[in-house]
């Protein structure tokens, strides 16, 4: 403070003209910033509107930044540009490979991914390298050779006994180790002394190929043999290249749910962002006549201009950077959920702690500000042309209203053709179908939010007009309708946001709660065997021959899976390939969406002879219909099958192909998968305890060692159901607090205009109104405007709902599913908006009901 | 204190909304400067202490002590074709092939083929965490091959190296040696015996050899070598001293080699022929502690007798008679025309650098001058192209030199490794 006075002193010997200017331009900012000190209720309304727009905005920002950066190093761990080469016959491949390939010539390099238990219970997925032969690049150069590693990364480090185990610095931090120690694993095995390495994805412990195949116990068997791109063509006859595409990246698979996080934290940005415009248009109309004063004392226009804008950058600081920290507390608290949800949809690890690149910070702020300039340019702009004579004029003068009223209509109505436009005429190829899915709806829901205020105040000037007669209540009516109209341009951006936030709740929770029913029962269809069991791959016959002949089993529904690609005319494309047993005590409950001729039945007999069903995802991918062939390939050249229908596949990211299982051992060598078990009914509890038991210890005939994994249909349930709510906890969360922000908009409208209210309704309490009548009249306009926000809110949510299940689900997930309504929901959403109007006009009309008439009788000398 | 007071009583003064103002103001510069710097500490939060620097031990490790190998000791008698083969025993071993070749306009061309053996561990170490039951891990080996090959002329030099895990025994995997019939390779790079079967019972399976590597898509090469004399054991029957306090390998070499074949070097192929030189040298602790590297030199003379020499920088001084400038430990064989080796102890030769030149930022003397007084030797040495550093993990300089008389006339032709520079 004592530098601060004399820096006057220091300026007018540097430049003697600035002081004057300097000193004027001072006092014209205190005298700005005094109008919070009299209105620090709009000041609140400011800062909170631009807290909580930033707020959210950047823990969604940060969850999604977090998240890619994790992917950026599964990524970088292998990278995607890498070749992968198979068998033609299918088999696996082993150490002969290896060594034959690279006498052969060939940059090969194993690898082995599996996962491993320690004796904690926690289980981690394990990367098996050969440091040698890894192409350069693919797994980080200087992981490789060792230059420059500040890891003490040494190439010969995972291979020079005890060897390492490399992990993210999360998962040391999840595995409460310090680096150099050796954890064991649940079979008693000490891992490699772990190495903390920053460049992987969280979740995976790299290890030397020798330490991986003696933890997962594959002897010389390997999972795939990487080639460096760009590797001569041709290759040995016996192998062949896998389909590069067949490693969709987690980036590639998740971006559509990075996608739907990104538009809720657009809209909990717009929502605030309202907020914040309501509060800057009432500080500048409150500030009129002290811009006029300022400006009739000789401050210039520019002056005042840029001292609105200083104003503008201080409060967006002060706002912003707390909202950008609550963020980070926000995207804490939901990251574990997300991260946990799109390794279950996905297998993406993501790390369920934050870690955020510097742009986001900067991306965070820039947002916010971005959002807080557009709000205020419109207040600069009209100071900058602000009248100096047009004194004491309200700047909304009635017509001003109606012109704008009009402006906003025709606005609205753009918005709705162009989202018609979108829904009617799909987006040019090109452009991906889920951003135009979010296109239409941003469209439909800004056109609904600028035709609020014309809509309600048509149906106010209706209102008005119905009323007939002339006793003392219609006037009273006619004339908190007329209030009524003269409030709204002052609560109708509040309004906007009570419509968005409430129309965002009712679509979601449709579509959420949709979803829950249809999911479940489609898991009930689907998961008809009580018991699941994975044999280990070398005794699957021996299982399978044993179990057939146990007679509390029912039914014995094998199933394998493998990948192939599906060959069409414009390219082949990866596809998953299940093979089912098509028994009756399946195929009776399998749920169907499409079959030829509707014909159930038939569509499962021609999957008997031969033909193929195909997911929805899959369906919505390629256009494939009922009836049409499809071609894959096997390791025997093309297989043609037709397809006899589509089937819902919720919850995977990708496109699937069913055969029967017999078809996918003979045709595409498929290995042992897992089988599901259908008890006898009436099977008594001690004979199932009993079979249950024997199925978790390994076939003493097949002499094999290892025990099948069970799983019974109940833990399945409960996984999947888990899967669900995980994944939309968050959805769930953002809809609630946007409907929180909304309630605080209205609030701090309502506040912020709670003075003038006063002079409003003084003169009706000196007519003799009492004050009882006067609160519930004020509590009925509020309430009466927040039912009738939340009526018009109703079709929008039913149509946003709509939007949700039949384009946005469908262009991210690939599923569609049917629309449901809950009208129960439509209820309490009315019931709430109603609830929060009354709460946010709960304080201003305490404060009314307070007041002495002292102060209401100061009404009349002020005006 | 007292100022501290001033800036209270001026903050009370303030009216009250000026004091939230400035309140807020604070809180802002105070929270952006929190930001800024959780966004400096950020980039670092991964990082971690370096890791202790695993003690130099000469060049490539070789000055390590070697407990737990087998020490190369005088007085064993090589034993053939065995000794062509690995020996795990030992930490270290190579089979190193230079060739000094001409084209057909008569140009030189330098070949460099070489597989080097390293033990990341001794024998005796478990080789696993554990051995899975039943389970062979073909994976699990402590040995690490390495291969380099070069092909050189004029400014040109192609380097390029292979790098493999050993392979379980009785399995063969991508790196190897085999000692009959002999093979040694790596990936699709080999050194082959040619030897007719008929004949292998009476000649030695190096005296007919098969070369070949891919360098690149480029540069590969395939020659035929043929010993136009017997193989010969340096130093002492075998044991070559590298130290002065005893240190040493085995080491005897093939040098008579007659090669043929084909050289394709940045897309041009040449007919190429010449002479090649094969060492063989195992050992556990190849360099005493303190000694940084070597110069060494495979001269084919003009007369057809060979001259093996090699200086040991550093450590050759006992620290009764310390002197800083003999540190060095000089060796050398002169091998007659039929393969008589005579050798040359410390004090029989000298091996002094004349100039030096500055190859791959780093100064290194690329002229010498030899002398073995008691031979009446004294040769010129040097460089056909200082341009020859091997940009391998381990680098060094590994390329052809000239050999001239004191009168300035062509002497014969020869190899210069330098390492530890």
């Amino acid at each position: 403070m004592i530098t601060g006075r004399r820096s006057p002193r220091l300026v007018s010997r540097m430049a003697p003209h600035l002081v004057p200017h300097l000193a004027m331009a001072r006092t014209a900012l205190i005298t700005l910033l005094s109008h919070y000190r009299r209105h620090p209720g709009q000041l609140a309304m400011l800062l909170v509107g631009l807290w909580v727009a930033s707020a959210l905005w950047s823990g969604v920002q940060a969850i999604n930044a977090s998240a890619r950066d994790s992917y950026a190093r599964a990524e970088a761990l292998l990278s995607p540009r890498l070749e992968r080469l198979e068998r033609r016959d299918g088999a696996p491949l082993g150490y002969a490979d290896f060594t034959t390939l690279r006498r052969a010539g060939l940059p090969v390099s194993p690898l082995i991914e599996g996962t491993i238990e320690l004796n904690d219970g926690q289980r981690l997925n394990v990367l098996g390298i050969e440091p040698l032969s890894l192409p350069a690049g693919g797994i980080g150069e200087d992981r490789r050779t060792g230059n420059g590693g500040e890891d003490g990364a040494n190439p010969l480090g995972l291979l020079q006994p005890p060897g390492q185990t490399r992990l993210a610095p999360e998962t040391l931090a999840t595995l409460n180790f310090s680096p150099g120690e050796r954890p064991i694993t649940a079979g008693g095995e000490r891992l490699p002394p772990l190495v903390i390495d920053a460049q992987l994805p969280p979740g995976t412990l790299l290890v030397d190929i020798a330490r991986a195949a003696e933890l997962l116990k594959r002897g010389p068997r390997i999972d795939t043999l990487l080639l460096a791109p760009g590797t001569p063509a041709a290759l040995p006859a016996a192998y062949r290249r896998t389909p590069a595409a067949q490693g969709l990246s987690p980036g590639q698979l998740t971006e559509s749910f990075h996608l739907n996080l990104t538009a809720m934290g657009l809209l909990a940005l717009v929502v605030g962002l309202l907020i914040v415009h309501a509060a800057l248009g009432l500080a500048l109309e409150q500030r009129l006549g002290l811009l006029r004063t300022l400006r009739a004392l000789g401050v210039p226009g520019r002056t005042l201009v840029a001292l609105l804008a200083v104003e503008l950058v201080l409060l967006g600081l002060a706002g912003t950077l707390p909202g950008i920290l609550a963020g980070l507390w926000l995207a804490n608290i939901l990251l574990p959920d997300v991260a946990a949800s799109l390794e279950a949809l996905f297998s993406a690890s993501v790390g369920a702690s934050l870690s955020l690149p510097w742009h986001f910070w900067a991306g965070s702020l820039a947002i916010t500000l971005g959002g807080l300039a557009t709000a205020g340019l419109g207040m600069l702009w009209r100071t900058a042309r602000l009248d100096i004579l047009a004194l004491g004029h309200a700047l909304s003068s009635h017509a001003d209203s109606r012109r704008r009223q009009r402006r906003q209509a025709g606005l609205a109505t753009l918005a709705w053709v162009f989202a018609l436009g979108l829904w009617a005429w799909p987006a040019p190829s090109g452009t991906p179908s889920l951003i135009a899915g979010f296109a239409m709806v941003a469209l439909a829901l800004a056109g609904s939010a600028l035709a609020l205020p014309v809509l309600l105040g048509a149906a106010l000037e209706g209102l008005k007009r119905c009323l007939g007669g002339n006793s003392p209540r219609t006037a009273l009516i006619r004339w908190a309708l007329a209030d009524l109209q003269l409030q709204l341009p002052r609560l109708q951006l509040a309004m906007m946001a009570l419509l968005l936030a409430l129309a965002t709740n009712l679509g979601v929770t449709g579509m959420v709660g949709g979803f829950r029913l249809t999911f479940l029962d489609w898991l009930d269809q689907r998961l008809v065997a009580d018991l699941y069991l994975r044999p280990p791959p070398a005794a699957y016959d021996s299982w399978r021959d044993w179990l057939e002949t146990r007679p509390e089993i029912a039914t014995l529904l094998e199933r394998r899976e493998t990948d192939t690609r599906l060959i069409g005319a414009e390219g082949e494309r990866p596809v998953a390939l299940q093979g089912i047993s098509a028994d009756p005590a399946l195929t009776a409950s399998w749920p169907l969406l499409a079959t030829l001729n509707a014909d159930r039945a038939a569509a499962w007999q021609s999957l008997r002879e031969g033909a193929a069903l195909i997911n929805e995802q899959l369906a919505i991918a390629t256009g494939l219909a009922p009836g049409d062939m499809l071609t894959l390939a096997s390791p025997s050249g093309p297989f043609t099958a037709q397809v006899a229908g589509i089937y819902p596949d919720y919850g995977n990211p990708r496109g699937e192909v069913t055969l029967t299982v017999e078809r996918l051992i003979q045709r595409f060598a498929a290995k042992p998968g897992s089988m599901g078990l259908v008890l006898t009914p009436g099977l008594a509890a001690a004979d199932e305890a009993a079979l249950r038991q024997r199925l978790t210890r390994p076939l003493p005939a097949s002499g094999e060692a290892l025990a099948p994994s069970l799983v019974d249909q109940r833990s399945v349930h409960r996984q999947a159901r888990q899967v669900f709510e995980r994944t939309f906890a968050v959805t769930r969360a953002l809809t609630g607090l946007t409907l929180g922000v909304a309630a605080l908009a209205l609030f701090t409208g309502l506040l912020a205009q709670a003075r003038e209210r006063r002079a409003r309704l003084a003169p009706l309490w000196a007519l003799g109104l009492g004050r009882t009548t006067l609160l519930g009249v004020t509590l009925a306009q509020l309430g009466g405007l927040a039912l009738a926000t939340a009526l018009l809110a109703l079709p929008l949510g039913v149509a946003l709902n709509w939007a949700l299940v039949a384009e946005i689900n469908v262009a991210a997930f690939g599923w569609r599913l049917p629309l449901h309504v809950f009208p129960a929901a439509w209820v309490q959403a009315l019931g709430l908006a109603v609830l929060v109007a009354l709460l946010a006009a709960a304080l201003p009309a305490w404060r009314l009901w307070r007041a002495p008439p002292r102060q209401l009788l100061e009404e009349f000398s002020a005006s | 204190m007292n100022r501290r007071s001033t800036i209270r009583r001026l903050f009370t003064r303030l009216p009250r909304w000026k004091r939230m103002l400035l309140a807020g103001l604070m809180l802002a510069l105070v929270l952006g400067l929190v930001l800024s710097l959780a966004l400096l500490a950020w980039p670092t939060r991964h990082s971690t202490p370096p890791a202790a620097q695993a003690s130099n031990g000469g060049f490539a490790g070789l000055g390590r002590a070697a407990e737990g190998f087998t020490q190369a000791r005088p007085g064993q008698v090589l034993r053939f074709p065995e000794d062509h083969g690995a020996h795990p025993g030992f930490r270290t071993e190579w089979w190193y092939l230079t060739a000094n070749l001409h084209d057909e306009q008569g140009r030189p061309l330098g070949v460099q083929w070489t597989l080097f053996r390293q033990a990341l561990a001794p024998p005796l170490a478990p080789r696993g965490t554990s051995e899975a039951a039943g389970m062979t891990n073909p994976w699990a080996s402590n040995q690490l091959w390495m291969a380099h090959a070069a092909v050189s002329q004029g400014e040109e030099h192609v380097v390029a190296e292979r790098l493999s895990r050993g392979s379980p025994d009785g399995l063969a995997g991508p790196a190897g040696v085999r000692a009959a019939p002999f093979a040694a390779w790596v990936d699709d790079w080999q050194l082959t015996g040619t030897v007719p079967s008929a004949l292998s019972s009476t000649a030695d399976a190096l005296s007919q050899l098969s070369v070949s590597a891919t360098l690149d898509e480029a540069t590969r090469y395939r020659l035929t070598l043929t010993a136009k004399g017997p193989l010969v054991a340096h130093g002492e029957a075998g044991f070559s001293q590298k130290a002065a306090d005893g240190q040493g390998s085995f080491y005897y070499s093939q040098p008579f080699y007659q090669a043929e074949g084909e050289v394709t070097l940045n897309g041009e192929t040449h007919r190429v022929s010449g002479r090649a030189w094969l060492d063989r040298e195992w050992s556990s602790q190849l360099l005493g502690e303190a000694q940084q590297g070597w110069d060494w030199l495979s001269l084919h003379l003009a007369d057809g007798s060979k001259l093996m020499a090699f200086r040991l920088r550093g450590g050759a001084a006992d620290e009764g008679n310390a002197q800083d400038d003999s540190a060095d430990y000089l060796s050398g064989s002169l091998i007659s025309t039929d393969g008589i080796l005579t050798p040359l102890g410390p004090t029989e030769l000298s091996l002094t650098p004349l100039a030096e030149s500055s190859v791959a930022g780093r100064r290194l003397p690329t002229r010498w001058r030899l002398e073995v007084p008691g031979q009446g030797l004294d040769l010129t040495i040097a460089a056909r192209n200082p341009n020859r550093w091997m940009t391998t993990q381990v680098p060094y300089w590994e390329g052809a030199v000239t050999v001239a008389g004191p009168d300035g006339r062509p002497r014969g032709e020869g190899y210069l490794e330098m390492t530890g520079y």
